[in-house]
């Protein structure tokens, strides 16, 4: 059931980490009534434990990187991370500044960026679009079984519910 | 026995678009002390910009410092370097230069006073607010090219031009603007709500606000005639006839209102700087290397933002130092703090239009 909740209206979390508010107030446009990116059910939340998009944007600077990976593992799975703006891709103007890191994705994994210097409200809500398709994709992923130790998988507990449903009765005789 | 609760706010909040960590010492609600973290978004802009850059590319540097007041950033900078290598600027790129000025402090104060009503829980004012916005966002783009970040000035002029189409555009904006700000000043004075949260919420006294150096909308809605644009005349402020907006109060509503009715001078002056638009070059020629010290300080929409250059014949510069509106303003912002309730907090945050990228670069 949540699964297709999930697809018809995923919560974003919108984090700065040492953006230059460009491409932030440009998020907060999409919210706004032109943009209007809840049309798509896409609601804004502040707390990550709910939340199925991370939206970052700026270099990751020293300071905010150990927040940002703290927030992302506090999400729930399955989870995309949208990288908005070109310093947050690549770091941008701030590409080797002192106190940058040059883009977010020396810490997390990116499924989408959006680039542009400031990305513009149309490209953001393209780029949260093709975030959702990734995010379908992972939901699949998650419920298949996962072969991570190869054979080893059956004695081991990385089984899917459906899995194990199938096998509970078989467990009993 | 009292106790003190202490609770942290940030530096990921939903009520703050900033990253910024507070933590306040609460006795029953009450605020008794107040500690502020702003160094989340250090990027270190100043040390790049002289190291890595040049002097000539700089303004798109800084003004990368703020995408809210951009234009205000890398204006400071250029009107600063021009001292040092002597360039004259003709006086239609400085027209221009203050229209786009103006246009920015127009779409800041709304996103200001968008996001109080959202923190004071009017949804609906603030889709209202962000939908008058795009009409001077639609403006900006129409002028320069980008919503923001549009990289307008550079040393000795500016990049685009605005024609007579351009210029009719942008008086037909604003008189499609001009009814709903009305309408938007008679919602924020006369509106039970916001009238009733924001009456004497979050206030400072003149003398506090002179004490601690407070800054632009915070200063004059504390009744202190603070403005750079009075003081300064590198930009023609004078020929397009600026007033000070100065409020009594102090309170939240006292800001809101300043906001507004500045919105309006802003307004005017756009119109009288189309009006009276002369004729001239759009780039000068810059010629040598910036030498020698100077300083520059300009209005921006939170308040003065001060600029020091020193170049010494060289391609880079040897210092700079930016010295922001909310940097200055933090000391009367812990000082309105204390004694508030901790439930209006988001509120008096969000009418202190604080930028944390400005203050920690
Ligand atoms: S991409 Fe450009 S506008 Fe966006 S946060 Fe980075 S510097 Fe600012």
């Amino acid at each position: 059931m949540f699964k297709s909740y999930r697809k018809k209206s995923p919560w974003i979390l919108h984090y700065n980490a040492g953006s230059c508010n460009g491409c932030d107030i440009e998020i907060l446009a999409c919210l706004g009534p032109k943009y209007d990116i809840e049309r798509f059910g896409i609601l804004n939340s502040g707390n990550p434990k709910q939340s199925d998009i991370l939206l970052v944007t700026g270099p990751v600077t020293y300071r905010s990187r150990e927040r940002l990976v703290e927030l992302y593992a506090q999400m729930a799975e399955p989870k995309v991370v949208v990288a908005v703006g070109a310093c947050t891709c690549t770091g941008g103007v701030f590409r080797g500044m002192c106190n940058v890191e040059g883009g977010v994705d020396r810490y997390l994994p990116v499924d989408v960026y959006v680039p542009g210097c400031a990305a513009s409200p149309e490209q953001i809500i393209d780029g949260v679009i093709q975030g959702l398709a990734a995010l379908e994709a992972k939901t699949k992923a998650i419920e298949e079984p996962k072969r991570l130790f190869g054979g080893l998988h059956e004695t081991l507990f990385f089984t899917s519910r459906r899995h194990m449903r199938q096998r509970l009765p078989h467990a009993e005789d | 026995m009292k106790q003190s609760i202490s609770i942290p706010l940030g530096s990921q909040h939903i009520a703050l678009l900033e990253p910024v960590r507070f933590r306040f010492e609460t006795h029953n609600e009450t605020i008794v002390g107040v500690e502020a973290d702003v160094g989340y978004v250090h990027r270190g802009v100043e040390r790049a910009c002289t190291s890595r850059f040049e002097f000539k590319q700089i303004p798109a540097v800084v003004a990368r410092v703020c995408g809210l007041c951009a234009i205000t950033h890398s204006l400071s900078y250029t009107l600063a370097v021009e001292q040092l290598v002597s360039t004259e600027v003709s006086r239609r790129a400085q027209y221009l230069r203050t229209l786009m000025v103006e246009l920015d402090r127009l779409h800041s104060h709304l996103l200001c006073l968008a996001h109080t009503a959202e923190n004071a829980g009017y949804e609906a004012l603030f889709m209202q607010i962000m939908g008058d916005r795009e009409l001077i966002m639609e403006l900006q783009e129409r002028i320069t090219g980008n919503r923001v970040q549009f990289d307008f000035v550079c040393i000795g002029g500016v990049h685009r031009d605005v024609d007579a189409a351009c210029a009719k555009a942008i008086l037909d904006g604003l008189a499609t603007f001009e009814p709903k700000l009305e309408a938007l000043e008679e919602l924020f004075e006369t509106n039970w709500t916001l009238s009733l949260k924001y009456k004497g919420i979050g206030a400072i006294s003149k003398e506090d606000a002179a004490i601690f150096n407070a800054l632009g909308p915070l200063a004059r809605a504390a009744g202190l005639r603070t403005d750079v644009r009075a003081e300064q005349s590198v930009l023609p402020y004078q020929e397009v006839g600026f007033e000070m907006v100065v409020e009594e109060g102090g309170d939240i509503y006292a800001r809101n209102r300043v906001r507004l009715r500045e919105m309006r001078q802003s307004m005017a002056m756009v119109r009288n700087i189309l009006e009276g638009l002369p004729e001239g070059e759009l780039q000068a020629k810059v010629k040598g290397k910036p030498e020698g010290e100077s300083i520059m300080r300009l209005e921006a929409p939170r308040g003065e933002l001060f600029y020091y250059l020193r170049g010494n014949k060289t391609a880079t510069l040897e210092r700079m130092r930016i010295k922001t509106p909310t940097f200055s303003g933090i000391p009367a912002m812990v000082k309105i703090f204390k004694g508030q309730e901790y439930g209006d907090v988001p509120a008096i945050l969000a009418s202190f239009d604080p930028c944390m990228s400005c203050t920690a670069k």
